[in-house]
């Protein structure tokens, strides 16, 4: 690279790159990262009439909350919800997204119905699991033979939730992960046929480490979008579903204190501690990354 | 011209930045503009109204019943036929999101010109000076609270000032269908029932193998177990205001009683309810018996399933008396409305006893105007709607009239469901809601 | 015919089953919505479950178009999805490109603010932009529903990624032309990255068609809503009516699907595309 060109004009690039940023970076202070920073204030807050009236309280929304048993229920399902989702997901569009990379009859329209759930929006699929998830005339129960309350019986409703999740998000890992193995050299597998490698010992031994970084790359996105669920809990489960303690997220809590119970400090002091969640979780997927994701 | 192209983009891109950091000054004015609506400036709007010329304008009606939409929109049509320059736009937020939204608009400034208001969050808006006092006009004779049935007015009065014109006023029935009463050759339910005689009849009409119930003993608080509650001696609050009345020996009796319907298969489980609304239900002839507000007599009688089929009747007596709630639905106008004095004209007109005609002859709604609420009992022949209207005497106001309502309502279902659903007992959830009421009165005293 | 293929035939047809049974599950919910809509109310809720409804009833779509405001939905919902796609891939590409290819004082700094946002969940942020735009008198206006989301740390992320997978030799001829680095973006850079354009306009396009959460708070009146929250709107306002809950639901997916269809390759080309780099 010729560094003289590049100094030529060095301040005037500078004043472009300035002004390149400069919609992103003032977007990004003034919608995001203050109202970022402005929440953990809240949480401090003690509001009346609307919010128009605010007072200082300090640690006394969080020591409501580390008392209050719902809330450690609500973390812990949010974490169950994570802790079952993430891996089916992932696991089943590993799957598919192999049987889709061979060469086989019809592979464009698999992918495009597969990635139908995805274009559908969650509001609206919602709607339609509850008419399948329905104890008496569901699709579901009367396809096995069932007579199960999939929504209503909180041993069952996370489970339903799990599902629905799945499927939604199957579409989009399994193209994700599908272009992480076309990345992957042809050369690399002729190369182990040679040496007499088959099969699931191809896959475990070439397809699978060179995978990980798309793995990696895709459990993280997996993992912040788990802990955020809500969509289908509002839609799916509803206020006065006996269910809805065994499945409520921190979001959902988040929601119904802020704009149904009208405390936005307690809302905000629960979101607070999502957003620790997560920076717990992604720094320790970080910590372990060395461990199993193989970078060549 | 290349370069042209791209400092366009440039400069629209700095000018777009600029208006949004420009927005956040307007911060300041909102304030300014939120002090000068406190309820203290009443009474000039409606003098200004006579000298300024008429100005075209459309104002927001905001309700949450969409069976009354049409008659709501037949009173804005007829206020408009006389004032040809207000259009009036009616609007429904269905009741399980309209205070969510209305809290939200509320400090926003963004709260419809007029809309539907329950005594139960009127105080929240009151208080906050969200709502445009009309004392003026209550004083200087303008509107007449007197016109009113069963003291409505007073419903919407805080602290000496009036902010709200009666509209309608409802309590609860007894709907029965008479065909699955006729089959099983029972005979219909009239004044002498208690609560014992619903539980054995509704055994007898159920056929839960054909998916017919006997009565719907839905968890539900107006239409359903706070009636129970009264009936049976026990309280939803204290007289005073100031403490649950959920876990009185009665109350829980009551709730008690009305859960074991579901366990008798004499009504359809909780989850049944949740899957299929029991008044759709009712209305797909599906169930001998419901408890219905009086609001809900239009919706039901227009299934074609049912029609002509069915009918109304008094709650059943209770160990103590006849249990029933009267609620009173007011109209209000916003404190911060751009049109106020077209607003005000338009509240003025809600109140009046053609607007309680209307309602009555579409039957809307038991209008609130004295003299108005027998066309709204004609407006059905078939139906013995009288008995709402007779029912008003053993009928117990709406326990709201606190702060803390909203709160605790909002709470109140989900600790509910769980004994619904059979998580916990009845009388577990009945002491868990009178903590969580008690508390919510604690905080918001 | 040898052993060898025999068996790959059968390989083929296994998979082929397995295939095809996850295609049932994932399309069986768009079908049952399409009968449910069509169906009475009774039949919907029928036991044992009724398939197909006796006569076709088209009414429950006229019923949920009439009972909310579909048109206002699609509007608002279109429009927003629109400036929450142009503006982010005009802003993102400028600042990405500037962020991979410009040494500039506070660079870093820059970019850690910028893709930190990226690691808080979104929910936290909506308070506080509710009361912002509570202040900017916004709550309750087709403008709530974007003008937070006109920039996406998301996309500058992703397209400083390929800017700087771009080589440098085509920019320094620019720079001996005499260009200035927004001339070398918008004529050389961009082009090039065309295909991550595309990504993200289907990304955020997707993303800002469906959120729920952010519109069911910000707005109340319907026709400020958008096909979302026009949606759970209509659950609280038909309660278990599903051929009109379904009839709605169908309303509010058919233009993406359509969409969908239309454009099936470059959706399943762009965000396979974005995986390369991400």
């Amino acid at each position: 690279m010729n560094e003289g060109v590049m100094a030529m004009n060095t301040k005037s690039r500078y004043a472009w790159a300035y002004v390149m940023i400069a919609p992103t970076l003032i977007g990004t202070l003034l919608f995001w990262s203050w109202p970022a920073v402005y929440s953990i204030y809240l949480g401090f807050l003690k509001s009346e009439n609307f919010g128009l009236v605010n007072h200082w309280v300090g640690t006394q929304n969080y020591e409501k909350l580390f008392k209050d048993q719902e809330f450690w229920r609500n973390l812990r399902n949010t974490l169950f919800y994570m802790v079952l989702f993430v891996p089916l997901t992932l696991v089943c569009s590993t799957v598919l997204a192999v049987l889709l990379n061979a060469k086989i009859r019809g592979r464009s329209t698999y992918r495009v119905i597969y990635f139908l759930p995805q274009v559908t929006m969650p509001a609206a699929a919602a709607m339609v699991w509850v008419v399948l998830f329905a104890q008496d005339y569901g699709l579901v129960n009367y396809a096995l033979g069932t007579h199960v309350s999939w929504l209503s019986d909180p041993r069952f409703a996370m489970y339903s939730l799990v599902i629905v999740g799945v499927w939604a998000a199957i579409g989009f890992n399994m193209l994700l992960i599908l272009a992480g193995l076309q990345g992957i050299p042809r050369t690399l597998y002729e190369a182990a046929e040679i040496d007499g490698a088959v099969g699931f010992n191809k896959f475990r031994y070439i397809t699978l480490p060179l995978l990980t970084p798309t793995l990696f790359f895709t459990t993280i996105v997996l993992m912040i979008g788990a802990t955020q669920v809500f969509d289908s809990i509002y839609m799916l489960i509803g206020k006065t579903n006996v269910a809805l303690p065994a499945v409520r997220s921190l979001v959902y809590a988040y929601y119904q204190n802020a704009f149904v119970y009208y405390d936005q400090n307690y809302g905000a002091a629960i979101v607070n501690i999502l957003l620790l969640v997560n920076l717990v979780l992604t720094g320790v997927q970080f910590l372990f990354q060395k461990k199993w994701v193989v970078y060549d | 011209m290349l370069f042209r192209n791209k400092t366009i983009t440039s400069v629209l891109s700095l000018s777009l930045v600029a208006t949004l950091a420009l927005a956040g000054c307007s911060s300041k004015n909102d304030k300014n503009g939120n002090e000068a609506s406190k309820p203290a400036d009443n009474g000039q709007a409606s003098e200004k109204a006579s000298e300024k010329p008429a100005k075209d304008v459309t104002i927001s009606y905001t309700i949450w019943d969409k069976n009354q939409q049409p008659a709501m929109e037949a009173i804005a049509k007829e206020f408009t036929a006389q004032n040809p320059n207000i259009k009036v736009k009616v609007e429904v937020i269905p009741w399980g999101d309209y205070w969510t939204k209305m809290s939200a608009a509320a400090p926003a400034g963004t709260l419809p010109d007029v809309f539907w208001m329950h005594g139960g969050q009127f105080i929240k808006y009151a208080t906050g000076g969200f709502l445009e006092p009309i004392t003026d006009k209550v004083q200087s004779g303008i509107i007449d609270l007197n016109n009113y049935a069963a003291n409505l007015g007073s419903i919407y009065t805080l602290d000496g000032q009036n902010y709200g014109i009666p509209k309608d006023f409802d309590t609860i029935g007894l709907a029965y269908n008479k065909e699955l009463f006729d089959q099983a050759g029972v005979p219909y339910p009239d004044d002498t029932w208690d609560y014992n005689k619903l539980a054995e009849v509704a055994k007898k009409l159920s056929q839960p193998d054909k998916g017919i119930y006997g009565f719907a003993a839905k968890m539900d608080t107006q239409t359903g177990y706070w009636n129970d509650m009264l009936a049976n001696g026990g309280h939803i609050l204290s007289d005073d205001q100031t403490k649950s009345g959920y876990d009185e020996p009665a109350s829980i009796e009551a709730l008690k009683f009305r859960y074991q319907m579901t366990l008798d298969k004499s009504s359809p489980t909780h989850q049944q309810m949740t899957d299929t609304d029991s008044t759709d239900m009712f209305k797909s002839g599906k169930l001998a018996m419901i408890f219905e507000g009086s609001w809900r007599n239009g919706d039901i009688d227009s299934s074609e399933i049912i029609h002509g089929k069915w009918n109304w009747a008094p709650l059943p007596k209770g160990k103590v008396k006849r249990g029933n709630i009267i609620n009173g639905l007011g109209n209000v106008m916003s404190a911060k409305g751009k049109n106020k004095d077209e607003s005000s004209l338009f509240l003025q007109f809600l109140g009046s006893k053609r607007a309680s005609e209307i309602t009555a002859e579409m039957g809307a709604a038991i209008p609130a105007f004295n003299g108005t609420q027998d066309a709204w009992v004609k407006s059905k022949p078939d139906l013995n709607l009288q008995i709402f209207i007779d029912q008003v005497a053993d009928a117990f106001p709406y326990p709201s009239g606190t702060k803390a309502y909203p709160v605790w309502f909002a709470k109140e279902p989900e600790i509910m469901s769980q004994a619904w659903g059979g998580a916990i007992s009845v009388e577990d959830a009945a002491k868990k809601v009178a903590d969580m009421m008690n508390q919510a009165i604690a905080d918001n005293k | 015919m040898t052993s060898h293929t025999l068996s790959s035939k059968r390989t083929n047809l296994v998979i082929h089953a397995v295939l095809i049974a996850i295609s049932a599950v994932m399309i069986i919910p768009f079908l049952w919505m399409i009968l449910t809509s069509v169906k009475t109310p009774m039949e919907a809720t029928q036991i044992p479950v009724k398939f197909f409804p006796s006569i076709l009833k088209w009414n429950s779509y006229s019923e949920a178009f009439k009972q909310s405001s579909f048109q206002y939905y699609y509007f608002n919902t279109a429009f927003s999805a629109f400036m929450k796609t142009l503006f982010p891939i005009i802003f993102s590409s400028m600042a990405a490109y500037a962020f991979a290819r410009i040494q500039f004082p506070g660079r870093s700094i820059c970019f850690f603010l910028i893709i930190s946002v990226m690691m808080v969940p979104n929910p936290v942020f909506y308070t506080p932009q509710y009361m912002m735009m509570n202040k900017l008198g916004l709550v309750n206006t087709v403008t709530a529903l974007w003008i937070a989301s006109l920039i996406s740390p998301f996309a500058t992320f992703l397209l400083r990624q390929f800017f700087l997978g771009i080589s440098k030799e085509l920019e320094e001829a620019a720079i001996l032309d005499g260009c200035n680095p927004f001339q070398i973006f918008w004529h050389i850079m961009l082009p090039l990255v065309k295909s991550a354009l595309v990504a993200i306009v289907i990304i955020q396009l997707l993303w800002s068609w469906n959120e729920l959460q952010w519109p069911l708070i910000i707005n109340s009146s319907p026709e400020k809503l958008t096909l979302s929250a026009g949606l759970a709107t209509l659950v609280s306002k038909f309660g278990t009516n599903y051929p009109v809950l379904m009839a709605g639901a169908i309303m509010a997916v058919i233009p993406m699907i359509f969409l969908f269809f239309i454009f099936q390759r470059r959706f399943i080309e762009g965000v396979a595309f974005s995986a390369h780099k991400g």
